[in-house]
């Protein structure tokens, strides 16, 4: 639907705002290679953050201590305007290009997704983790058989969070070269192309409500026991 | 059989001890029942069997055997665990719960399968039912049932159980409670039980070792024991004033001697041979009778009369 009201909406628009012809015969050259390079920066981004905030949440809930200095550290990082670092990183040595991009937006993830590993890890019923321990498993497997398994959907719903916040932040990587659907926005600015800066938007947009919502069903199918136990009753 | 020996619990930081200087037996095949009021250690206690919780002094010993000469988690397999919070993971159906232990200790998936059916049939649960169900789509004495099913599915001689029929309504918890007695005459497990209710212990225990705040052994003896001759202050008052008609609750009628029926008439009151003594003197006293009439299935066994009950009632009497 949001596809029907974007073409609608531009469809609308005085013809030299918005060139159609040029959309069509560039599309495969400049616009698809764009949505790929910003995929791939989101999906690598989220999927480094996970790897890297997976085991830190784990361990920040069997040691409670580490939290506060975690979240000190993660929580700053997300404040930092994303141009300003996306600079400081250029600044710091790193270049230009997709690498500082990609480490910008991992810093960005590490907080909702850290908070999120610890908090669905916390959410597990303490009788469910005593009755686990008082038939034999071992802490390894209370881990990963009960604990993780539980906690999932909390950890998906961050990762839907961390994706979306990613997709968005990525545009602005394209002001170091990092490529992407902003690189079309940047370009249709210095060439004065409207069609070309509403492509971009309109991609990335379309991309963020795509994953929100792909993610959503994905934390659904996460908890089975959930939904059969409301369908019950 | 467990026996402690001297066990104390003293958490690093606290002066005093939750348990202290515990020491008793609980012979193969009884139900011993740890009972007091909160703060007594009596989850402790019964958490140190498996080592849940590391005693500081003193120990425990299983059939002979230290029960430090393994592995806490090899340990936990061999004992059965259920609890008044149940503690069902969710995740998984109620074949795959009452599975878990099976499947640590490598059971084969079709031994797994028949005994989980057998476990559910066994506390009253159509495995066709309630086997794919999750935890959250069974009531909460349906999940205890299953949680005491879980808790036996390796067959283990040993059993830890703290409340476990505590979470539900006391209509549901007295039926759980005569069919987990109705099992354990079969299945004749060394059961350790915890609960805070005297009337629980009394109707589930072989033994009840009373324990008082700071984790002190007050009194270990059987029911009958215990209500005929409270050992201390602490103990009668625990066991509460009414202790002469809870000790009528332990016999039935069919189980004393009663007298001949001959030439009673119709108009007495007529108990079961399944009826507690207590019950009988309130059927009595409520119909005003000096003596009423036994039967079973219809026949007629013989008779009873105030006076006997109240001989029985006496210290005395067994």
């Amino acid at each position: 639907m949001a596809v029907a009201l974007a073409t609608v909406a531009l469809q609308s628009l005085e013809p030299e705002f918005f060139d159609w012809v040029w959309l069509r015969e560039n599309f495969s050259e400049e616009v698809w290679p764009a949505v790929i390079g910003h995929l791939y920066l989101s999906l690598v981004s989220v999927g480094i953050a996970l790897a890297i905030s997976l085991p830190l949440g784990v361990l920040v809930a069997r040691y409670r201590r580490l939290y506060a200095p975690v979240l000190f550290v993660t929580g700053f990082l997300f404040t930092i305007p994303s141009l300003a670092l996306f600079a400081f990183l250029v600044a710091a040595g790193v270049g230009i290009g997709p690498r500082p991009v990609i480490i910008g937006l991992v810093s960005y993830s590490l907080l909702v997704l850290i908070r999120n590993v610890v908090t669905g890890i916390d959410s597990v019923a303490p009788e469910t983790i005593d009755a686990a321990r008082g038939m034999g498993l071992t802490n390894r497997q209370i881990l990963f058989r009960v604990e993780l398994p539980l906690a999932l959907p909390v950890i998906v719903a961050g990762i839907r969070i961390a994706t979306v916040t990613v997709i968005g932040i990525a545009v602005i990587g394209a002001f170091i070269a990092g490529g992407g659907l902003g690189q079309l926005i940047f370009d249709g600015i210095d060439r004065n192309f409207p069609t070309l800066v509403l492509t971009g938007a309109v991609m990335a947009t379309l991309m963020a409500i795509f994953a929100d919502v792909a993610l959503l069903l994905v934390e659904r199918y996460m908890r089975p026991w959930a939904r059969r136990a409301r369908g019950a009753n | 059989m467990i026996e402690f020996r001297g066990v104390s619990k003293t958490y690093p930081g606290s002066e005093r001890p939750v348990v202290n200087d515990l020491s008793f037996e609980v012979p193969d095949g009884e139900v011993c029942v740890l009972v007091g009021p909160s703060g007594c250690g009596k989850t402790t206690s019964m958490r140190m069997v498996n080592r849940l919780i590391e005693p500081s002094e003193g120990q425990i010993l299983i059939d002979g055997e230290p029960n430090m000469s393994m592995s806490g988690t090899q340990l936990r397999r061999k004992i059965g665990y259920a609890i008044q919070q149940i503690g069902l993971f969710p995740h998984r159906t109620i074949a795959e719960n009452i599975g878990t232990v099976p499947g640590l200790i490598g059971w084969e998936r079709d031994r797994i399968r028949s005994r989980t059916e057998e476990l559910l049939e066994l506390v009253g649960l159509d495995p066709g039912a309630y086997r794919d169900r999750y935890p959250a789509e069974l009531s909460g004495g349906q999940q205890q049932r299953v949680g005491v099913a879980r808790a036996m599915a390796a067959d283990p001689p040993i059993m830890l159980m703290d409340e476990p029929f505590g979470a539900v309504d006391p209509i549901t918890r007295e039926r759980l409670q005569d069919e987990f007695l109705r099992i354990q005459d079969n299945i004749k497990k060394t059961i350790v039980f915890v609960t805070h209710d005297i009337d629980e212990a009394i109707k589930m225990g072989d033994k009840i070792a009373i324990l008082k705040e700071g984790g002190i052994l007050a009194q270990y003896d059987t029911p009958e024991n215990i209500l005929s001759a409270p050992k201390s202050e602490f103990v009668s008052s625990f066991v509460g004033s009414d202790r002469v008609l809870k000790r009528l609750s332990l016999t039935r009628v069919g189980d004393v001697d009663l007298e001949p029926a001959n030439g009673y008439g119709d108009n007495l009151p007529r108990l079961s041979n399944r009826m507690s003594l207590k019950d009988a003197l309130s059927e009595m006293i409520g119909a005003g009778a000096e003596r009423s009439v036994v039967v079973s299935d219809g026949n007629v066994l013989g008779s009873l009369t105030l006076d006997a009950i109240r001989q029985l009632s006496g210290r005395t009497t067994k």
